[in-house]
């Protein structure tokens, strides 16, 4: 049987051994060091948490909801998230919108932060836009802390209004809904003009 | 003139007596072609133009639910013509469709969507704006109409005219200001309305029971039998497993039973399925207890006394096999028979029909329970609005095996403080209503849905009921509870 003889390293010389990698090290830091004391180099390293990293716009971080441009929700309880969601943290309940343009909103809005799996698929369900993975990425707290976040903790909590601003608002086309229907259809839509919802 | 003709669709060969259309050999054959206005219990209407086949020998396609198949006709349902007919037919048809499938009920279960995913899949080629017509009508104390996702098929119409013969609803106006509608002043008024949310192939008619409440991919049917009526009606009950949360009924085919439709009264029967509206534990001089100790108190009961101060209180709402189990039970623990008493309600209304289903025995298994009671070779008497035959029976202990259904008995609450009244009351059964409570003891016991058996309709067709998993585990059906009772008493011999 054909076998290996580990016994010794056949890449062992001065070059890597411990000595002269320890030194190396050594270097690469005093000249970093050196590069910052002088003012060459600026550091990597952030003053947390009183300077906050700024991650890029597409970070994952928790949940908020949209609004539409008048201030309410954007999401329409389709359930897409929650279907899509593979840890089932999103519990909706639907409701009649008082809005009759609307139809359907959620009366109940969901979201289990502790089974979250941060993948991102009930963004990238949402039909409507209605449901974004925000900046925030802090979130320890204690144990007997509320940890399901609730329609209004993920509409209007502080720390994404601070750091989406307007972005909480969704710029995607409203579709044209009842509203805007002037039914002219001759003495059909009178009769439920005014018991429709 | 030979009454069957042979043709062939897609090279295989079928034989349909002669007038029967190109759709319904197809169907026989297995072959489906897509459709949307045609449905096997209505009229023939061919307005939605989808179901598009090839007739050698015929210049152009044509529409399968309407052209009678002939001696020697060769069909072709598979071609690329007929492929780019259903696509484009299907364009036609969401050329002014909203697609507002998030907010609607019937996403999941829709034909539009179905058939997009099967036979269209192609880019629209539309540039005009949408039609925009009323959304969300109030069109009966059941129905939402939402004349915008409407394909005008007609399918809604013709139930009315055909089935109900109400005539409520109308096509209004051509072209695409077609719309559907209640005619002025009218509303959906009659007790089948929720076929009428079933049989629409997209979500304009959606139903106001069901509305938002759940989305149909949450929900998984199991196929039982309606216990609202005699009559037995075949339905899928629909349950959200993950929940255990019943949502609704609808009508399974069968044609020697209730055809392609159920009644709304029937489609009521999840609400009583649900724990809100159940209990969950035994009550014992109106303390809750385990089930071990209520099931002991009452073997220990049913021993003590002898057959003949023993009475029993059916109501026509168990299976066969519970009837069955519960006087074998009794006969071994007593040493005779009881004497059994079938309680119907003050205000029933037995020989009712109303032409369609619906039949005024409320009970499922009126006709079992009798047919049981025979063999035993037992002669019940009627407790309906006299229960003086009860009262002077001296029963030192009366069990009484209540209503599941509790609508088909609206003199409930009257009839039970009466049989509160008996020295010592045994109730099986989940009825939240107060009397049930002065009983002695009370049993919560299994629904429809959860337990197995026979139920026999009015017709005298006996019909299995399928299990699903129980609301409340603890929860047994009386037959196991009288088992456990007679194979304890046999251990302690």
């Amino acid at each position: 049987m054909a076998y290996v003889n580990v016994s010794r390293d056949p890449e062992r010389n001065f070059k890597n051994g411990y000595l002269a990698t320890s030194l190396f090290g050594m270097g690469t830091t005093l000249v970093t060091f050196a590069k910052q004391v002088f003012g060459l180099e600026e550091s990597a390293t952030v003053q947390w948490p009183e300077v906050e990293y700024q991650y890029s716009e597409r970070f994952k971080g928790a949940h908020f909801l949209t609004k539409r441009p008048d201030g309410r929700v954007r999401c329409t309880a389709c359930f897409l998230c929650a279907t899509n969601c593979p840890a089932q943290c999103i519990t909706i309940v639907a409701g009649e919108s008082p809005d009759k343009g609307v139809e359907k909103f959620p009366a109940r809005f969901e979201i289990d932060i502790l089974r979250c799996v941060f993948c991102g698929y009930c963004e990238e369900a949402c039909p409507v836009d209605a449901i974004r993975m925000g900046p925030e990425y802090s979130m320890a707290g204690l144990a007997e802390q509320k940890w399901v976040y609730t329609k209004d903790h993920l509409l209007d909590r502080e720390a994404v209004k601070r750091k989406v601003a307007d972005r909480q608002v969704s710029k995607k086309d409203e579709n044209t809904k009842h509203d805007t229907v002037e039914s002219s259809l001759p003495g059909i839509h009178a009769a439920h003009s005014n018991s429709g919802h | 003139m030979s009454n069957q003709v042979t043709l062939t669709i897609n090279n295989q060969a079928i034989t349909v007596p002669a007038g029967s259309t190109i759709m319904e050999a197809a169907q026989k054959l297995g072959v489906t072609v897509p459709h949307f206005c045609w449905h096997p219990g209505l009229s023939i209407a061919g307005v939605c133009r989808f179901c598009m086949v090839r007739v050698e020998g015929m210049p152009k396609l044509q529409i399968a639910c309407n052209t009678p198949a002939s001696e020697g006709m060769k069909v072709d349902t598979v071609s690329d013509d007929v492929k780019d007919a259903h696509k484009w037919a299907l364009e036609f048809h969401l050329i002014n469709h909203p697609l507002d499938c998030p907010i609607c009920d019937q996403a999941g279960e829709c034909e539009l969507q179905n058939y997009y995913m099967k036979v269209g899949k192609y880019q629209s080629q539309m540039e005009d704006e949408k039609v925009l017509k009323p959304k969300a009508l109030d069109v009966g104390d059941t129905l939402v109409l939402d004349t915008e996702r409407c394909i005008l098929c007609s399918r809604c119409v013709r139930f009315e005219d055909e089935v109900t013969k109400t005539s409520t609803l109308g096509i209004f106006n051509r072209g695409d200001q077609a719309t559907i509608g209640t005619y002025k002043d009218k509303k959906i008024k009659h007790n089948y309305s929720y076929n009428l949310a079933d049989i629409c192939p997209v979500g304009a008619f959606t139903a106001k029971d069901f509305r938002f409440k759940c989305r149909v991919w949450f929900l998984k049917e199991t196929t039982t039998v309606c216990p609202g009526c005699s009559t037995g009606c075949n339905v899928n009950l629909f349950q959200n497993r993950n929940q255990r949360e019943y949502y609704r009924l609808k009508p399974k085919h069968n044609p020697d039973v209730n055809g392609y439709w159920m009644c709304d009264t029937g489609r009521t029967m999840y609400e009583h399925l649900n724990a809100s509206a159940r209990i969950a534990s035994p009550l014992l001089s109106a303390e809750q207890v385990s089930y071990s100790a209520a099931l002991k108190a009452l073997g220990d009961e049913v021993q003590s006394v002898s057959a003949d101060k023993l009475a029993v209180v059916f109501t026509a709402q168990y299976t066969n096999e519970e009837y069955t189990a519960v006087l074998q039970a009794l006969k071994k623990l007593t040493g005779g028979m009881p004497k059994v008493f079938v309680w119907r309600d003050e205000s029933e209304k037995e020989d009712e029909f109303d032409g369609i289903l619906m039949r005024g025995d409320r009970n499922p298994n009126t006709r079992g329970m009798n047919d049981v009671l025979k063999a035993e070779g037992v002669k019940p008497a009627i407790l309906k609005s006299d229960y003086s035959s009860l009262a002077s029976s001296g029963a030192e202990l009366t069990l009484v095996f209540g209503p599941e259904v509790e609508s088909a008995y609206p003199n409930m609450a009257k009839a039970l403080s009466r049989l509160a009244e008996m020295k010592k009351a045994v109730y099986f059964g989940n009825t939240l209503q107060e009397p049930a409570q002065k009983m002695w003891l009370r049993m919560p016991v299994k629904v429809f849905s959860e337990k197995s058996g026979t139920f026999v309709n009015f017709n005298g067709v006996a019909q299995k009921l399928k299990a699903n998993a129980p609301v409340f585990p603890a929860v047994k059906c009386v037959s196991e509870y009288f088992g456990q009772l007679s194979s304890s008493a046999q251990s302690n011999v």
